[in-house]
């Protein structure tokens, strides 16, 4: 997308305004969507519902500014390719990681920090 | 000697509007201390990252020849084990961090931007900052020598609660912690570099799918690189907190979990090893084609096979875990991983021997140590196969048949393909070629003294031999292993000693090169050796894969070409060269006093170096990219007064 | 190296000097905010580890988070988002002065969103007694916030001194005395603005809202108000207009690399807010 400066006053002036327009458009968006998850949390439905709405929501939230305000949607593909990659490749370790720790074996034994400090003061 | 020629350059623009710019000193020395502090130039830069990390290495090694001179016979008090937990701490650290690492730095700086047709790297001030922070790691690193702290000991690796200041009170932990915070930040700055020189300052003509294989390597890397390094930085921040503030990331006794650092360590340390041996694979998959006279075999499977390598060195991390009870489907799921990452590497393999079959094989000095390279990376690659394998690594974890593994991949791989980029490159970057006899001795006493060190430690670690313990008992049958291995050491010393002897009198003394010695085929070699500080005098335009060898059979079109793109460039004002400048080098001097000042807990020189770096980088940005231009002739001379 | 734009226009999304159309500086950002990926990334996951099983004795984040307050400090930086992309969008179309109040907009908003975070902080370690060393959740939870905190505050920096940057004459060279007193002005006007405003809202929350309370603050931070006053009025003064600048469309791709930061530490924080605060309620 390139800026003209020859256009008449006219359609430049409602080219600036759409834009500023859009870009507050999506800020009230975004507001409102952040509201709509703080009232979701107490909503008396299933907690993997809530989890599943609460990172929908967050996603939506983090792809307007991401093609929007940084531009992307406009941008050659290879800028979104680029951080998409980065993006991609935190979350599946994040994804990992977690998992990893959450799994039986890793669980921490069940010891009071009452022995773990008697023990330490022991050796 | 110079690694490029003498310019006309005075610093003074003629013609140009006299601006008071008195505030920003405008380097212009092109020979002398203050041009080496000021240079941004990609080729200077390159000569210093592999003159650092050529010292690191023999430094390395010498710290190796005295671990292997301890276990040359059971029970032996060369060193104690407090100084042997030295000697392989700073032996694996300095090896990868500051002779490999920056080895490979050196070749991305040096041939990188000849190979695609550019005049430097996107951002050259850059370039020079990740340099200088090199520098302040490598200092860092290796202070606690001269200190009553000491130098790192807690394993290359460090593992919590090792780290912990209850078990490691001094501050050598506290140097490996910001020493490779230092190094890590240089090398992103680097990698981001490369990544924007490789993407956006190809020639025109030079599509992705015409890069030389080793620039294809260097972005690999460099991706490798950027997405690697966060994991360490925030390992490193915790355990630093852990030490300076009692933070509980690793306190078993307030909830921490000593094993959260061994898996973001090795979410960067696995991929650091594929930074290890990226650019050795690019290194010769140039070299092969040359000397074999023939194009490389398969070049889109090689690029491909190459990111997987690349991809795929993300998911295979815990493999360095099997041990530490992850559970039975972690354990499955990494060790499958593991065995896929086999895959594009044998295909690497195949590609290369597809490329020397049916050639007319040329057996220089370069040419030993690729093909050196292929057999022992093979070798490295099948005791890695062994590993992957879970069950059976339970016996082999922590014993010798895996530092057997490693070192067949880092020096049968890694630096016998550095060691032969620097004889096949040699011609170009100073203009004298390395005889042949010389450089082939060195081949031989290297390639022998190595496997006669490290073969024996296969049986050793099956024969139960666990590493990093200073010394063993003469009754447990590894007498012989150890004493052959040290042997090997002592002749690979030898080799590497006879190696670089000949290299150094060679820079000196060398026999002169002429231009293209080995009638290569990549674009670097159109140069005239050493290369001029503006590289090309006319940025090429490139027809196909290996654009150099069209050129060469292309003359009068490619004669055409050059003289209509003269004429282009001088009518857009010249060649346009970056001013040198001082302020990389005085940030990454506030980054090695505020690192200082972060050891010490002491927040003032913590802040004085904060502020420095600020200073350095805030006049940075005022400096702006501003540069030069240099005009010449048809000849390729240097005009002095420029044409307008 | 320099881009020889053609007569007339500048594009700024294509650039025409480099393989790909991508300005270098733009492309640069982008590689680093990949990395900058992984770097939240890990320390997320550090932090969600630790909250798989909690050892016993470990704070509890629903008796701690006023969320609230961090969905307003979670609004306010949205809105700094907004300011920035105006801000960048101002300068692609040569608006100086439209670009300079929003830059001034986004300074403000980051200069909140940080006074929310040193009250957040100052509350969990005086009043619910949790600091970064007693407790797991301490530890990480500062960790967290804090090293995004520290994103906000450079990004909040960058802001200062670009914006201080707008204001170098076209002619003459680079003014030091002027811009490093005009940088200054900006600094302790900022910081002294956040130390007043803590103060009256710790000053409330400790003794409710009455006459006595404020005249209470007003008399403990005269001093400070002073400051700020006298720095705000420095700040206007650099910011008189005086003449052509060095600053116009040819700098908006630095502008929008900075914006490109500063949406990204934006779009940490949504996933912190949710993965560390709003997660905790469920």
């Amino acid at each position: 997308m390139s800026d003209t400066t020859h256009s008449p006053a006219l359609d430049g002036q409602s080219a600036e305004e759409s834009k500023f327009a859009a870009y507050v458009s999506i800020a009230m968006l975004l507001a409102v969507i952040t509201g709509v998850e703080i009232a979701v949390i107490g909503l008396p439905f299933a907690k993997w519902l809530l989890v599943t709405v609460l990172v929908v929501l967050s996603l939506v939230k983090f792809m307007f500014v991401i093609f929007y305000f940084m531009h992307l949607r406009w941008d050659k593909l290879f800028c979104t390719i680029l951080f998409f990659i980065g993006l991609v490749l935190a979350g599946g370790t994040m994804w990992a990681l977690i998992k990893l720790f959450a799994v039986e074996a890793s669980l921490p034994l069940s010891i009071s920090l009452d022995t773990i400090a008697d023990f330490s003061r022991h050796v | 000697m110079e690694a490029t020629a003498k310019s006309h350059f005075t610093g003074k623009e003629e013609h140009a509007p006299t601006k008071p710019t008195f505030a920003f000193w405008r380097p212009s020395a092109k020979t002398g201390l203050v041009s080496w502090l000021t240079t941004v130039d990609h080729k200077k830069i390159g000569f210093l990252y592999g003159s650092f990390a050529l010292f690191f290495f023999l430094v390395g090694g010498c710290e190796a020849l005295l671990i292997r001179l301890q276990l040359i016979v059971p029970n032996n008090t060369l060193l104690t084990a407090q100084q042997y937990n030295t000697m392989f701490t700073m032996h694996g650290t300095t090896m990868i961090f500051l002779a490999v690492m920056p080895l490979g730095a050196a070749f991305f700086n040096f041939i990188m931007p000849l190979q695609i047709g550019a005049r430097d790297v996107a951002f050259p001030r850059l370039n020079a900052f990740s340099l200088w922070t090199f520098v302040a790691g490598a200092i860092i690193l290796n202070v606690g020598w001269f200190l009553p702290d000491g130098a790192p000991d807690a394993g290359w690796f460090g593992y919590a609660p090792l780290t912990s200041k209850l078990y490691n009170p001094t501050h050598a932990t506290d140097f490996w912690i910001l020493g490779l915070q230092l190094l890590g930040v240089a090398s992103i700055a680097a990698a981001l570099n490369f990544i924007v020189t490789i993407i956006n300052l190809r020639a025109p003509g030079m599509t992705m799918m015409r890069l030389p294989v080793f620039t294809w390597m260097t972005l690999i890397t460099s991706f490798l690189i950027i997405l690697s390094f966060p994991a360490i930085t925030i390992a490193l921040i915790e355990v630093m907190f852990d030490r300076q503030f009692g933070t509980n990331f690793f306190e078993v006794s307030n909830g921490g979990m000593p094993i959260l650092w061994q898996h973001l360590f090795w979410v960067f340390g696995h991929p650091e090893v594929y930074i290890l041996i990226l650019p050795a694979m690019g290194i010769v998959s140039e070299i092969l084609p040359t000397f074999s006279r023939k194009p490389l075999f398969g070049y889109p499977i090689v690029v491909f096979s190459g990111a997987s390598i690349g991809f795929l060195g993300f998911t295979v991390w815990s493999h360095h875990m099997f041990t530490t009870g992850m559970g039975t489907v972690a354990t499955a799921a990494f060790s499958l991983a593991t065995m896929t990452i086999a895959v594009p590497t044998g295909v690497k393999i195949f590609n290369w021997i597809g490329t020397l079959w049916g050639g007319h094989l040329k057996m220089r000095t370069p040419m030993m140590f690729a093909l050196g390279f292929i057999w022992m990376f093979m070798i490295g690659g099948f005791s890695g196969v062994m590993h992957a394998a879970a069950p059976a690594d339970a016996q082999q974890q922590d014993s010798y048949f895996v530092v057997a593994h490693f070192h067949y991949v880092l020096i049968g791989g890694s630096i016998f393909a550095l060691l032969g980029g620097i004889h096949y490159w040699f011609p170009l970057m100073f203009g004298r070629r390395v005889s042949e006899f010389w450089g082939k001795l060195s081949f031989w006493v290297i390639f022998i003294g190595f496997n006669v060190t490290f073969f024996p430690m296969h049986f050793l670690g099956l024969n139960g031999m666990p590493r990093r313990t200073f010394t063993y008992d003469g009754n447990m049958g590894w007498n012989v292993g150890n004493m052959i291995a040290t042997i090997g050491a002592l002749t690979l010393g030898v080799g590497i000693a006879i190696y670089f002897i000949v290299i150094i009198h060679t820079y000196f003394k060398g026999e002169r090169a002429g231009r293209d010695t080995w009638d290569a085929r990549t674009l670097e070699w159109s140069l005239p050796n050493p290369p001029p500080e503006y590289n090309f005098a006319v940025i090429p335009t490139v027809h196909a894969r290996d654009a150099f060898w069209y050129e060469k059979h292309h003359q009068a079109e490619i004669a055409q070409e050059k003289t209509a793109h003269h004429k282009a460039e001088e009518s857009h004002g010249g060649i346009h060269m970056p001013f040198q400048s001082i302020f990389p080098l005085i940030a990454s001097i506030g980054a090695l006093i505020g690192a200082f000042g972060t050891i010490y807990h002491d927040l003032i020189v913590a802040i004085v170096g904060g502020v420095i770096l600020f200073i350095g980088v805030y006049l940075w940005s005022l400096e702006g990219a501003e540069g030069y231009h240099l005009h010449l002739d048809d000849e390729g001379n240097e005009i002095d007064a420029p044409k307008h | 190296m320099t881009s020889h734009s053609a007569t007339g226009a500048i594009d700024h999304h294509h650039d025409h000097t480099t393989s790909t159309g991508i300005p270098n500086k733009k492309l640069l950002m982008w590689a680093f905010l990949a990395s900058d990926c992984m770097f939240f990334g890990t320390l997320i996951s550090t932090h969600l580890i630790y909250r798989l099983h909690p050892p016993p004795g470990n704070p509890s984040p629903r008796a701690l988070f006023d969320i609230p307050l961090t969905s307003f400090s979670t609004f306010i930086l949205l809105m700094s988002s907004l300011m920035m992309a105006l801000a960048v969008n101002a300068i692609q179309k040569g608006n100086l002065k439209s670009m300079r109040s929003s830059l001034l907009a986004t300074i403000v908003c980051g200069a909140i969103f940080l006074g929310c975070q040193v009250f957040e902080f100052d509350n969990f370690v005086h009043v619910k007694h949790m600091t970064i060393t007693n407790s797991i959740l301490g530890t990480t939870f500062f960790t967290l916030t804090g090293t995004h905190g520290t994103h906000v505050a450079i990004g909040v920096l960058w802001l200062g001194l670009m914006y201080v940057r707008s204001f170098k004459p076209a002619t003459g060279g680079q003014p030091w005395f002027s811009t490093i007193l005009h940088v200054l002005a900006l600094v302790v006007a900022v910081l002294l603005s956040m130390k007043i405003v803590l103060s009256i809202v710790w000053a409330l929350e400790a003794h409710g809202l009455s006459a006595a309370t404020l005249g209470g603050v007003f008399s403990a931070q005269w001093l400070a108000i002073v400051g700020a006053l006298i720095a705000i009025g420095a700040e206007r003064w650099f910011a008189r207009p005086a003449g052509p600048v060095q600053f116009d469309q040819s700098n908006a791709i630095d502008v929008e690399s900075m914006g490109l930061y500063w949406h990204f530490v934006d779009i940490v924080w949504i996933v912190i807010f949710t993965a560390v605060y709003l997660l905790e309620y469920l």
